[in-house]
């Protein structure tokens, strides 16, 4: 008999699992693969909290400030490699080299230094793929029009052969090959071959650099006499990457067990309580017992909600998900109602029939982008309505 | 799986490159384009008849991570292995004769398995003159390198074969051993009778075959399933009286529980039902409260390494939960990716140095988590992690049966 099981492993379910975890409940996270964090930056968007706090049935608004806050502050207590405060945005580069808005952020991403110099120098590795410099330099020269901006592209012998088979590097190649003991002895070189440019004068920005969670990395750029930053990247990404290598680190560390590759087949219910799950393991069914159970799965694009032509289903217990009247918007980049599809829940995050407001299930709790009436694209909150329920649900455990 | 099916699963990628972030193999070596390029990228252009570079298809290791990995659940390895056993149908050789002769040799672990323990003192001197080990690199491609475990007295068991199947077998268990316990690690093999007797259980040790995962590896797909049906119809009595068959391997294990059942034979149907991991068995056990808790407290603390083939079975880390029922035992799971091995595929002359790099994230989480005094020593289930991890980072590595065996006094 588990404490809790979490069925999902994204942000919100580690999360909440590492929050039970460490106050001494025993966790179960059963997830269909690794979860879409390799699909993400690896940045964390909270949105504008004290607008969003105030709009109906908003996620922020079911749990109130206290929990947005707490989970902020939680999340930065586990991982100091992240900076930044709920309430002012910083700033990242887009992988196009557009300065956007962020919540938390790793370290190394921050573009502030990018505000006051006069001259930026512009990595450009060459062969890699997703990034293209004149591209990025001219987002730059926009962005920041009181700065030159310098391309610098530099050939790394350790992609010899990347080069010979004539395959480009992708971002995650690039944030692997940077942690490697020759990445960082390349680095090193790297940035001495800077000495003709002043760099002393200049702000750095090197595309495909990761360096959050590598203490190998934070020492090597620790002395440098000019300021490094770090640019997003496409997906897969580095950063998304190590952000789900951190979680699970912390997780397991905590004593917590984390089940990947196996999805849920089955629950079984005994009234308004879920007492167990079936996974579908190899060869036969595995059957876990909990107190509280926590869906995690990802909406839409997590394989959450399985949406066709005449309905949309949640997968794991069949609770009815809401649906906005019309789905879509024709404008491809506009607001698209369906983003707000989800489940219901009461503030204890319960899941609810939205008719009758009543609970349909008394120990579960649903996160994350499960959650009903949010978008994450319009209101850039994903990560932190993943940090707030995901924190919440680890207390309730 | 069945043509449409499969078609299906094909159809469920979508092009994320989750699999190819993830895979040990595409990190360290560029020449391998990746699980995704070369599984279901390929599979569109190989089932319209045109195959696209079949020399890539060997540098899967067949680990399994990017089927773990998928959040779509497309089978990416089964469709590479489907893809290599139409090339190797379709007359494209994996390479030299000296190649194949090598694929022979590795694919049979047990042929050697039986060499090797006639005499083992004779075989182990003979595998540490170095000479013999070049020999064996240029005549069979074996990297003289790689770990080649010594060999023990052959694993011989209880072999309880008298045990009729019939109703009165409810306490009784049938063992896999597998190659590694059968011709490497006899006391291990040992081991995991006396702690099931222990429990109360007779054990039941047919002789066995080798599973047919090194043959299948090794392009000899024809041959794995003779090996299996071999297996299965030694299985088939018990299994039709309901006894579970139980695996101290994790890679045999896998095979029985994702293999066997396709298999068109009696007793295909009940295998995967009827298949445990050793601990997904005894951790059962403790759920129906039937596990023996007299355990002595131990003060051990272990770093923990989930073999490829353990995750692939979607159980979760059982023996983790169960060594921390005994007093005294703290566990790290350090969950650092592959050691690189993946059983022969590490010992291949042109894979030795991939499979080195692939480990040497785990090798150095070792070192490391020794150094600081997280832990004193290493534990995982796998025969061919324990001696990748050994030989990698030289921090003593076991299966964690001699964990339970010790907290019980049984050693």
């Amino acid at each position: 008999m588990w404490d809790g099981i979490i069925i999902g492993g994204g942000l919100a379910g580690l999360l909440a699992g590492i929050r039970a975890a460490e106050r001494g409940k025993k966790v179960l996270i059963v997830s269909e693969g690794v979860g879409s964090l390799t699909y993400s930056s690896g940045v964390i968007d909270l949105g504008d909290v004290e607008r969003l706090m105030n709009q109906k049935s908003h996620p922020y608004a079911l749990l109130g400030e206290k929990v947005v806050r707490s989970a902020a502050e939680y999340f930065q207590t586990l991982f100091p490699d992240y900076s930044g405060n709920w309430r002012e945005p910083q700033f990242v580069l887009t992988p196009l080299g557009t300065p956007r808005k962020a919540g938390l952020i790793p370290r190394g991403l921050n573009t502030q230094a990018l505000t006051e110099t006069h001259k930026i120098i512009l990595m450009a590795l060459e062969g890699m793929k997703d990034f293209f410099p004149e591209v990025a330099r001219s987002n730059l020269l926009k962005a920041y029009p009181q700065a030159e901006v310098v391309l610098h592209p530099f050939r790394v012998e350790g992609f010899e052969a990347w080069y010979t088979l004539g395959k480009s590097i992708t971002g995650m190649d690039c944030g692997k090959y940077w942690r490697t003991a020759s990445g960082i002895e390349t680095l090193k070189g790297v940035w001495k071959s800077l000495d003709s440019f002043e760099p002393d004068k200049a702000v750095v920005i090197f595309p495909g650099l990761t360096s959050v969670f590598s203490q190998l990395l934070r020492e090597v750029q620790f002395n440098l006499p000019f300021s490094v930053i770090e640019m997003t990247a496409f997906p897969p990404s580095a950063g998304g990457h190590y952000l789900y290598r951190g979680l699970v680190e912390k997780f397991k560390a905590l004593g917590g067990e984390l089940l990947v590759g196996s999805g849920v087949k089955k629950v079984e219910l005994k009234g308004k309580q879920c007492h167990k799950i079936i996974v579908n393991s190899k060869g036969k069914d595995s059957e876990f017992s909990a107190r509280v159970f926590v869906l995690a799965t990802g909406g839409i694009f997590g394989g959450g909600i399985e949406v066709t032509l005449e309905a949309a289903k949640e997968m794991v217990f069949g609770l009815p998900p809401f649906v906005p009247s019309g789905w879509t918007n024709s404008e491809f980049l506009g607001e698209q109602p369906y983003a707000r599809m989800g489940v219901e829940t009461d503030n204890q995050l319960r899941p609810i029939d939205f008719a009758s407001k009543e609970v349909l299930l008394e120990n579960v709790r649903v996160i994350g982008r499960m959650l009903a009436h949010w978008d994450p694209w319009v209101e850039h909150c994903g990560g932190g309505v993943s940090l707030a329920s995901g924190w919440f649900a680890g207390e309730q455990i | 799986m069945e043509k449409l099916d499969s078609v299906k699963n094909l159809d469920a990628c979508i092009k994320c490159s989750a699999c190819t972030s993830q895979c040990p193999v595409a990190t360290v070596q560029p020449l391998f384009s990746g699980p995704k390029s070369v599984g279901p990228d390929a599979e569109r252009f190989r089932l319209e008849g045109i195959d696209i570079d079949p020399q890539c298809l060997s540098y899967c290791s067949n680990c399994k991570t990017c089927e773990v990995t998928c959040p779509s659940g497309v089978k990416i390895t089964e469709i590479i292995l489907r893809a290599r056993e139409k090339a190797s149908l379709a007359g494209q050789k994996s390479g030299t004769t000296r190649l194949q002769v090598r694929d022979l040799v590795l694919g049979r672990a047990e042929y050697l398995g039986r060499l090797g323990t006639i005499w083992p003192g004779l075989t182990n001197g003979l595998l540490k003159v170095s000479g013999v080990r070049v020999l064996m690199e240029q005549t069979l491609g074996i990297s003289r390198r790689a770990p080649l475990p010594p060999y023990q007295a052959k694993f011989k068991g209880i072999r309880n074969n008298k045990l009729v199947p019939n109703h009165r077998l409810s306490k009784a268990v049938v063992f896999f051993p597998g190659c590694f316990i059968n011709y490497n690690d006899s006391l291990t093999g040992q081991a995991v009778i006396k702690v099931l007797e222990h429990n109360g259980y007779d054990v039941i040790i047919p002789n066995f075959h080798c599973c047919g995962v090194p043959l299948q590896a090794n392009g000899k797909f024809n041959e794995a399933r003779g090996n299996a049906k071999k297996n299965l119809a030694l299985m088939n009595p018990y299994l039709q009286s309901g006894v579970p068959v139980i695996t101290g391997c994790t890679s045999c294990g896998l095979a029985l529980k994702e293999e066997y059942p396709n298999l068109e034979v009696s007793g295909s149907e009940l295998i995967g039902r009827q298949a445990y991991d050793l601990f997904e068995f005894l951790w059962l056990l403790h759920e129906e409260g039937g596990l023996k808790q007299d355990f002595q407290e131990i003060p051990v603390s272990l770093g923990y390494h989930a073999p490829c083939h353990l995750k692939a079975q979607g159980i979760g880390t059982p023996v983790v939960r169960l060594l921390r029922l005994i007093p005294g035992v703290r566990v790290l799971d350090l969950d650092t990716g592959c050691c690189g091995l993946s059983g022969s595929y590490g010992y291949k002359q042109e894979k030795y140095d991939i499979a080195r790099q692939i480990g040497e994230p785990l090798f150095r989480r070792v070192q490391v988590g020794v150094r600081i005094g997280e832990f004193q020593s290493m534990a995982t289930e796998c025969g061919g992690c324990q001696v990748q991890i050994e030989h990698g980072s030289g921090i003593a590595t076991k299966h964690p049966i001699w964990v339970f065996m010790q907290a019980y006094g049984l050693d």
